[in-house]
């Protein structure tokens, strides 16, 4: 709050039209509600028909919703507030937020569209996995898609009438809720049909999600057989007997199914690592968008104004899409409001005397929130989160970020390097995410602190120069530490690392002088642990009293 | 529809009502939140840091930055110790508000403190007499617990019901000997042992504990209790926890008793892996505890190898206990007449839309409608957000 005493205000014009990506059921529901909210939507899908990718396992357990989902489906094709364009894609997205220059391709035409905000809805794939248990497809030898389509048919279903059928999940793979559940309605379908015996040979059985072990317990109660196990079983002429070594019972088990079950893999959509590089938006584990960060869960990306939604990010059952869409689209009112909107003129400003368009700072925005003009490089206000990693890496210090001006941190920096009673003057470059908050926390509860200790509140851990280190041992400081958020924790995603760089630069530059390394050190904090900022400032303390007070005072 | 003059109430001053009135407040809606207790942030407030080199995801540090956010929101108005007491619907809710009932569980010391600096206030006399013993242990700003708590009407426009779970009681799982034996601890004990020491340490002698069991499902997926669910929070807590102390004290020797191990976060197959080289897993949950000399304990379990059994004594022993329904399910179900599901949870109104009742203008968020972890709650609660803009036709 203190923080925005010095800036401006002032009101700018943004784009509110909305790019959807994605034309299955969550990119749907997204154009849905956020047209709902009257916004004008683009919904781009590659292929010819809407919502036509109801992949495998899409629609699990939602039978009495798939009505609702229909129609949904017909109402979105005669809003007006939405234009959907088939078999298109995104060929490129420049800009920002609040005014995305987005070229898509349908056919041999070119669109152009003037977005505010992009929505990323791609769908999980699917794959076999037969070979990981040395099968091969077969009449016998099912995948679970091809048990659901099977068992979705009256006709169909009778062959499985006095049969064994066998399932394996969780033994090709780690496995996921989904997955179980696919599984778990297939056997009490299949318990509902005369004479028919299940057996399911299973790893890590994935309960986690809601009415999951209720389904499993059902499936018990009605006669299914559920061997848990560490290891593959061992599956003889393409699935003719499967056995393994039971433990408990001591002995080995063996079954001749008529028929073998096998999980499928649910997976990153391919179109996934394409759109991020065009969107400029980080890929998280698996080929999942969004960065596996918790500063943008549910639906963040590192960009403003770019938001995935569910199986784009993560493996995601339709309800849980659904939540995602619901938090976008208040995302995407807060962001886009009425057009109109209220920005602090200060945030980061670059000097059109100093600029020399370098691209440095375009380079290593983490944000993608700056672009360039004739003159200088422009930093937009919307897309901008105020890290001020750009203006540490501004090398003609073209850069000033509001609240953290060159002037007023030399002079902090200067002025924080007090003397506690003759104990070490202590300077740590803190975080505001995270070690600040930490150390008003250790401060409040009265946990130990040095005496010599101060605090200099940076915006981000990027935003730490390496002059403001180096200034710092010339002012007397006797230990310095730079108190960032952990890897993976920092909301500007790699503030850290570069802090990280400067530090291990300052260390270079120490050995030069003689000073030694241990009066620096890099630490992750976490913003709700008071007890272990203490912890980390007391060692500190202790070390420089082993080292003594600093040899440039 | 101007936003004007709408005004909404949260019950539960959680990770999930916190978020929710946050969201609320951002289209300059006014919100009520109750809280019963004397401090918002609920059980997601008391968790510590899981990282280890890097960050784990556990989520806890999301939460004191929603909980700063809201206590700096002026559109949010906080209500402590207080609780709900009647609702009327006559188009807009009319609202009986009472100072809740609330006494700490355990207060050997007459004053209790918030888990966070943003608790407002910081610290809460509970026990007055204590406090006359010894007036300088009693820090400035401190307030008396029976000042606090409104009485009182409201009305509101709608309602978001937040008011989360409640963890298993380990001691109804007898065998355990938890509160009987120091070293018995559940993971709720083990998360706030580690905010405050920043390590673990034992209970009986404030020792680094060198060889520890971690025992799943406590509570839950348990026939015998009738609790038919998983709660799809205890592995997560508990292996990043393991990974916490192992990352502090590589020498720790952790052992995790489970019967099917739950994904964790996003990048589980890489963390699992890890988890593996670093832990011993047994699938086997084991039933009896016994006190040795020195406060250890000695467990009983079967050897998968070789179907025996087997007494292992363990320095720290961890019962990851699970999310029960909260303890005012009851109560509330009666006053804002909403249906419970089998398990005790508040139903939503279908899969898809688990956040609406089938009362209209009441609204689920969090884990008052089934288990949820930290980031699950907090969309949970921007989905709930994102039905009441709709339904009070917020733009």
């Amino acid at each position: 709050m203190t923080d925005m005493k010095h800036t401006d205000m002032e009101e700018i014009n943004i784009a509110t039209d909305v790019l959807v990506l994605g034309g299955g059921l969550t990119g749907i529901k997204a154009a849905s509600e956020i047209a709902g909210s009257g916004y004008k939507v683009i919904l781009v899908e590659k292929d010819a028909e809407l919502g036509g990718r109801k992949g495998p396992g899409t629609l699990v357990g939602l039978k009495e919703e798939s009505k609702g989902l229909q129609d949904l489906e017909d109402k979105i094709k005669t809003d007006s507030n939405v234009e959907i364009l088939t078999q298109a894609s995104l060929v490129s997205a420049a800009g920002v937020t609040g005014d995305f220059t987005a070229r898509l391709l349908k056919g041999a035409e070119v669109i152009e569209q003037n977005v505010g905000a992009i929505v990323v809805a791609t769908e999980f794939a699917t794959g076999a996995l037969n070979e990981k248990y040395g099968l091969s497809l077969a009449d016998n030898v099912l995948t679970q898609s091809r048990m659901d389509e099977l068992l979705a048919s009256e006709s169909d279903k009778e062959k499985f009438a006095n049969k064994t059928v066998a399932f394996l999940v969780s033994l090709g793979q780690e496995g996921n809720p989904l997955v179980l559940e696919r599984g778990l309605r297939s056997v009490l379908a299949l318990q509902e049909i005369d004479g028919c015996d299940a057996y399911i040979y299973a790893g890590d059985l994935k309960v986690a999600s809601n009415g999951l072990e209720r389904m499993y317990k059902e499936s018990r109660e009605k006669g299914a057989v559920y061997f848990k196990l560490t290891e593959k079983p061992e599956i003889v002429e393409n699935g003719k007997t499967i056995s393994f070594f039971d433990s408990v019972a001591r002995r080995n088990i063996e079954i001749s199914p008529d028929f073998i079950v096998v999980e499928e893999e649910m997976c990153a959509n391919h179109l996934n690592e394409e759109l991020a590089e065009i969107l400029r938006i980080n890929v998280g584990p698996s080929g999942f968008l969004q960065s596996d960060n918790v500063h943008f869960f549910p639906v963040r990306s590192n960009r403003e104004g770019i938001f995935v939604a569910g199986s784009t990010r993560e493996i995601s059952s339709l309800p849980s899409a659904w939540t995602d869409v619901e938090n976008i689209a208040i995302e995407v009112k807060d962001l886009l409001g009425d057009g109109k909107k209220i920005v602090a003129k200060n945030k980061a400003v670059v000097n059109e005397d100093k600029c020399v368009i370098c691209l440095t700072c375009y380079r290593c925005c983490p944000h993608g929130a700056i672009y360039w003009g004739d003159k200088k490089a422009i930093i937009s206000p919307v897309a901008c989160q105020g890290c001020g990693i750009c203006a540490s890496e501004c090398p003609m210090d073209a850069i000033q970020v509001g609240g953290f001006e060159d002037e007023d941190m030399t002079e902090k920096v200067k002025s924080g390097v007090v003397s506690g009673n003759g104990t070490p003057r202590l300077l740590a470059f803190c975080c505001q995410n995270s070690a600040f908050e930490a150390g008003e926390m250790a401060d409040m509860f009265k946990m130990p602190l040095p005496e010599g200790l101060r605090m200099i509140k940076v915006p981000c851990a990027g935003k730490i120069d390496l002059d403001y280190i180096l200034n710092a041992f010339v002012a007397g400081a006797d230990g310095i530490l730079v108190m960032a958020c952990h890897p993976g924790n920092c909301k500007s995603e790699n503030g850290n690392t570069f802090a990280q760089w400067r530090v291990n630069d300052a260390y270079r530059m120490m050995e030069e002088v003689g000073l030694e390394k241990d009066r620096l050190c890099f630490v992750g904090t976490a913003s709700n642990m008071g007890s272990g900022f203490s912890s980390i400032v007391v060692d500190m303390e202790k070390r420089i009293n082993e080292l003594g007070l600093s040899p440039l005072k | 529809m101007s936003t004007k003059n709408k005004k909404v109430m949260v019950v539960g001053g959680g990770i999930a009502g916190l978020t929710a009135a946050w969201e609320l407040s951002r289209f300059n809606i006014d919100v009520e939140l109750i809280e019963k207790t004397p401090f918002l942030g609920g059980y997601a407030i008391q968790y510590c840091c899981k990282a280890t080199d890097e960050c784990r995801q556990c989520g806890a540090c999301t939460v004191e930055a929603m909980l700063k956010n809201v206590v700096n929101e002026p559109k949010i108005k906080v209500h402590l110790a207080t609780d709900v007491e009647k609702i009327n619907n006559s188009g807009r809710f009319s609202v009986d508000l009472k100072k809740s009932s609330y006494q700490p569980v355990s207060a050997t010391e007459g004053v209790i403190r918030g888990y966070s600096k943003n608790n407002s206030p910081l610290h809460v006399i509970v026990d007055k007499e204590k406090c006359e013993e010894n007036p300088d242990a009693v820090p400035e700003g401190a307030v008396e617990l029976d000042t606090m708590g409104f009485s009182g009407k409201l009305d509101v426009d709608a309602v978001i019901l937040a008011s989360g779970f409640q963890p298993f009681d380990a001691e109804q799982k007898g065998t355990y000997g938890y509160k009987k034996f120091p070293n018995v601890v559940t993971g709720m004990d083990l998360e706030r042992i580690i905010r405050e020491n920043a390590t673990v340490v034992r209970p009986s002698d404030g020792k680094a504990a060198q060889k520890i069991a971690f025992i799943q499902c406590v509570g839950s997926r348990d026939e015998n209790l009738g609790n038919l669910w998983c709660s799809q929070v205890c592995c997560p807590y508990a292996l990043r926890m393991a990974e916490t102390i192992k990352h502090k004290n590589a020498d720790a020797e952790i052992s995790i008793f489970y019967m099917d191990i739950q994904n964790v976060g996003k990048n589980y197959a890489e963390f699992y892996e890890k988890c593996k080289t670093d832990f011993r897993f047994v699938r086997n949950i084991p039933v009896d505890v016994f006190p040795m000399e020195n406060d250890s304990l000695s467990m009983r379990y079967m050897n998968e190898e070789d179907g025996l059994c087997i007494n292992e004594e363990f320095d720290l022993l961890v019962l990851s206990v699970g999310i029960m329904p909260g303890p005012d399910n009851n109560d509330l179900s009666g006053i804002f007449d909403v249906g419970l599901n089998e398990d005790g949870f508040f139903a939503g109104i279908d899969k898809l839309n688990s956040t609406s009742t089938l009362k209209g203008g009441i609204f689920l968020a969090g884990t008052v409608a089934g288990p949820k972890d930290i980031a699950a709650s907090m969309a949970h609660a921007g989905q709930a957000a994102s039905e009441v803009i709709k339904h009070l036709g917020v733009s």
